[in-house]
């Protein structure tokens, strides 16, 4: 490129294109020029405001799974913990009648402790992930029916709704708290000692145990930071909507799992990081986004979505086989000229 | 009519030319030797022989006939693969006759009745003691590779067998009953490929042999014309002394770790003393407890009586994380397994053992991390294309010398390595032996090394501890002992030993 000569753009250019997540961001970027191309409404004021809006709650999410991907683990209970956790604040404050804030405190206390369940049920008996929460997803589940009746709890303390629907400089506060946790787990996993050992567990537990690791407290400790996450996740929900739903979060899990692949970490663990994953669930909500904007009548608009989720996951293995068939031709060529 | 011929092959990949210009004749009823250091390109050319992968350029022919236009005529070729390729869960018999045949097949299904009266012969002359419908998982590593050598010549219709690395998983005893059975391929006229690190196995099996470095084939000629040094010195290129020794000097006499009658799973009623600056070597057979009386130690295992003190100190309850603060270090057999994260960098791979030394309150600082990335690297002498290079790309030789030059990071006390030059090279083999010895007379520190290539401990040990079924059976001082009583101790027979030329 012309005109490059500047040292620190340069450099800059360099580790971003060394980056991880720089694919990814490549593919962001081509998607949301793509919808604004085919739809006026895409970079719509309101209309980035609710993408973003939404996107905090599906992050919180992500950035657990994808911790506990990275581990090689995953938690396909995430969403109903979120749930649970929202009616259990619902409860502190409306049926108990606590402070709002010693509310949101206890639920995050117990959204904690339903992650450490789910860990301590994974490292001390040797259980699958994927199984144990498919089971503590109903039990989970099971305590939100028995909780609300499925009634949703209304007369939420109108002093917490700034966290669900307030802004700051016109940006979601959800988004916001989502943000600062963003930042604050990237910086742990890239520079903390704790942060180092998840990719180390990832990539082979044997070897981190033989360097000394306690590799089974960190794997719990990430299953509660997950829960914790997830329960922060439904009380920004509750002061959004102003009550407590208990049918919120179905498809959180999922979408962060897929959101977190397509965002470069490995379903083996130790491969990618939060950043990517966070980047990943843009993708998904994007498309769901451009998907209601074009118009696509809503009985397709799932098995579109889906099929797009599919297309961006090949996405990355599809280009990797295509520069390696290149590289080989190259060589190929190479080789005959000699 | 030549069994194969390889004309001009080349393989390249992304980036770099695997094979260049390989030619190669296999005779029938006669045994040729391929050998090379890792990354010399074998890997790549039985891939190619087998029909896995397609030569860029090239041809081959396989009995005459042009093997890129006749695929099916790769099924002449029998393939043994270095490591163990079996289905665990199934039975043996199903995994000597996978995937079944017609002669196999009754009325479109798979009998186990066929299946195991026609095992059992088979089994039979492969000395395999394990009945038919055992399953694979439960038998003997040495007779899994056994059913393996079994499965590929099993097939009537294989006309050249590969056999790559063949001997790695085999106790000595295995060893010789596979070079009968290539004697008998020879006598049925079959042609034979024998891949191995072990030149000693080489020129007892081999009649031709072919030289490969670095993709280029350096030498070709038959076994009974050259030299065992000669075929060295083509494969690393540059000259090695067999005879060299790397002992260390000036042991001191302070014992720094005492173990008193340890016995736990695997092993009982082990005693030994480790002293200052010294290398002592653990020799045993595959499976004779070596590996688990150390992990003992290092805590990574139990062990459920005795004792053990660390410089005059007991170790109570001991596990990885409180052994490595007291300076021992345990650098694993598994290094693909237990020592490497593959998919980290070099610099993550090192700096993960110091972390809390390498932090400026609580963040990991990048410079400090990369300072001692880069004097690692120096130190050591690994070749990296840089600290970030994600470590899986290394050779197995840089590899250990990250492992190793991560432990040394650490200021250890004790290093204890478990075969650390399995799958190495020889010219990197020399290197980490060198290093060994260095780090054992100018740092003082003490190394416990279990190997199971007796010359190996022989060239490096100054003491020899021998294990035979779980239990000591000698300790040899180095300078007043000769191999035979090592084997004799480790074979855990008192009778004379004839030793054969291994």
């Amino acid at each position: 490129m012309a005109g490059s000569g500047n040292k620190g753009i340069k450099r800059f250019w360099k580790s971003a294109r060394e980056s991880s997540s720089f694919n990814i961001f490549i593919v962001v970027l081509a998607l949301c020029l793509t919808a604004s191309i085919f739809s006026k409404y895409f970079l719509d004021f309101y209309n980035i405001q609710s993408l973003v809006r939404d996107m905090a709650f599906l992050g919180l999410i992500t950035l657990g799974q994808a911790l506990l991907l990275m581990l090689g683990e995953l938690d396909l209970s995430l969403g109903k913990i979120s749930a649970l956790c929202g009616v259990i604040g619902g409860i502190f404050m409306v049926h108990l009648d606590i402070n709002p804030y010693v509310s949101i405190l206890l639920t995050l206390a117990s959204g904690f402790a339903f992650g450490l369940i789910n860990g301590l049920l994974v490292t001390k008996l040797r259980l699958n992930s994927l199984v144990v929460t498919i089971g503590t997803a109903g039990v989970f589940g099971g305590f939100n029916l028995v909780l609300t009746h499925g009634q949703a709890i209304t007369n939420i303390p109108k002093s917490i709704y700034f966290l669900g629907q307030g802004y700051l400089m016109n940006i979601p506060t959800p988004f916001i708290i989502m943000i600062v946790i963003a930042i604050i787990v990237i910086f742990f996993t890239k520079f903390t000692k704790s942060g180092r050992y998840i990719y180390a567990i990832g990539n082979s537990r044997e070897a981190s145990l033989i360097l000394g690791i306690k590799v089974d407290r960190i794997r719990t400790l990430t299953f509660a930071f997950a829960g914790l996450l997830a329960a922060i996740a439904g009380l920004l929900m509750v002061a959004r909507l102003g009550t407590s739903q208990p049918g919120i979060g179905e498809s959180w899990p999922l979408n962060s799992i897929a959101g977190s692949v397509i965002g470069g970490v490995s379903l083996q663990g130790g491969v990618g990081g939060p950043l990517g994953a966070l980047l990943g669930i843009v993708v998904i909500l994007v498309i769901q986004n451009m998907i209601v904007l074009f118009g696509v009548s809503p009985y397709w608009q799932t098995v579109v979505s889906g099929i797009v989720v599919v297309g961006a996951i090949a996405f990355d293995s599809i280009s990797t086989m295509i520069s390696e068939y290149n590289v080989r031709k190259m060589t190929e060529g190479k080789t005959k000229v000699e | 009519m030549l069994a194969v011929e390889a004309k001009g092959i080349s393989k390249s990949f992304p980036g770099c030319l695997a094979l260049n210009n390989i030619n190669m004749e296999l005779e029938r009823g006669k045994v040729h030797c391929i050998v090379g250091e890792n990354g010399a390109g074998k890997s790549t050319l039985i891939k190619i022989l087998t029909g896995v992968y397609h030569p860029s350029q090239g041809s081959i022919f396989i009995l005459g006939q042009d093997a890129s236009k006749e695929m099916k005529i790769f099924r002449k070729i029998g393939y043994v693969p270095q490591e163990i390729e079996l289905f665990p869960s199934l039975t043996v018999a199903e995994n000597l006759f996978l995937p079944f045949n017609s002669s196999i097949y009754k009325n479109r299904f798979v009998s186990r009745k066929v299946l195991e009266k026609q095992a059992l012969p088979i089994l039979e002359k492969y000395h395999i003691k394990a009945g038919p419908n055992d399953v694979v998982d439960e038998i003997s590593i040495s007779e899994q590779q056994l059913l393996q050598i079994a499965h590929a010549i099993a097939d009537d219709n294989s006309e050249i067998i590969l056999f790559d690395e063949p001997t790695t998983s085999l106790v000595s005893r295995d060893i010789m009953k596979l070079f009968e059975v290539i004697e008998e391929l020879k006598k049925a006229n079959k042609a034979v490929v024998f891949i191995s690190h072990k030149l000693e196995e080489v020129f007892a099996v081999g009649d031709e042999i072919t030289i490969l470095r670095n993709g280029v084939q350096v030498g070709n000629a038959l076994v009974k014309e050259c030299s065992m040094d000669w075929v060295i010195e083509k494969m690393v290129g540059q000259e090695i002394d067999p005879a060299a020794k790397y002992r260390p000097v000036g042991v001191a006499s302070s014992t720094i770790l005492k173990v008193n009658n340890i016995t736990g799973k695997g092993f009982r009623n082990i005693s030994f003393e480790l002293k200052e600056g010294e290398i002592l070597g653990f020799a045993g057979l595959v499976g004779a407890g070596r590996s688990e009386i150390v992990q003992a130690i290092f805590g990574y295992k139990p062990f459920w009586s005795g004792s053990i003190e660390l410089s005059d100190k007991k170790i109570t309850s001991p596990n990885p994380a409180t052994a490595i603060r007291n300076g021992v270090l345990y650098l694993p057999e598994a290094r693909k397994q237990q020592g490497i994260f593959p998919n980290l960098s070099v610099l993550e791979n090192i700096s993960m053992i110091l972390l809390e030394k390498l932090r400026n309150l609580f963040l990991v600082s990048s410079r400090k991390e990369t300072a001692l990335g880069a004097q690692v690297l120096k130190t050591y002498n690994i070749k990296a294309e840089s600290l970030a290079q994600k470590i899986m790309f290394l050779s197995g030789g840089n590899q250990q010398k990250v492992i190793i030059g991560r432990a040394m990071s650490r200021i250890p006390r004790i290093l204890i390595f478990d075969e650390p030059t399995k799958g190495i090279d020889i010219g990197a083999k020399a290197e980490i032996y060198r290093l060994m010895k260095e780090i054992t007379e100018k740092e003082k520190i003490s190394i416990i090394l279990i190997s199971s290539e007796i010359d190996e401990l022989i060239k490096c040990s100054n003491r020899i501890l021998v294990v035979y079924n779980g239990e000591k059976a000698g300790e040899f001082q180095m300078e007043a002992t000769n191999r035979t009583d090592i084997i004799a101790a480790m074979i855990g027979s008192d009778q004379t030993i004839k030793e054969r030329e291994i």
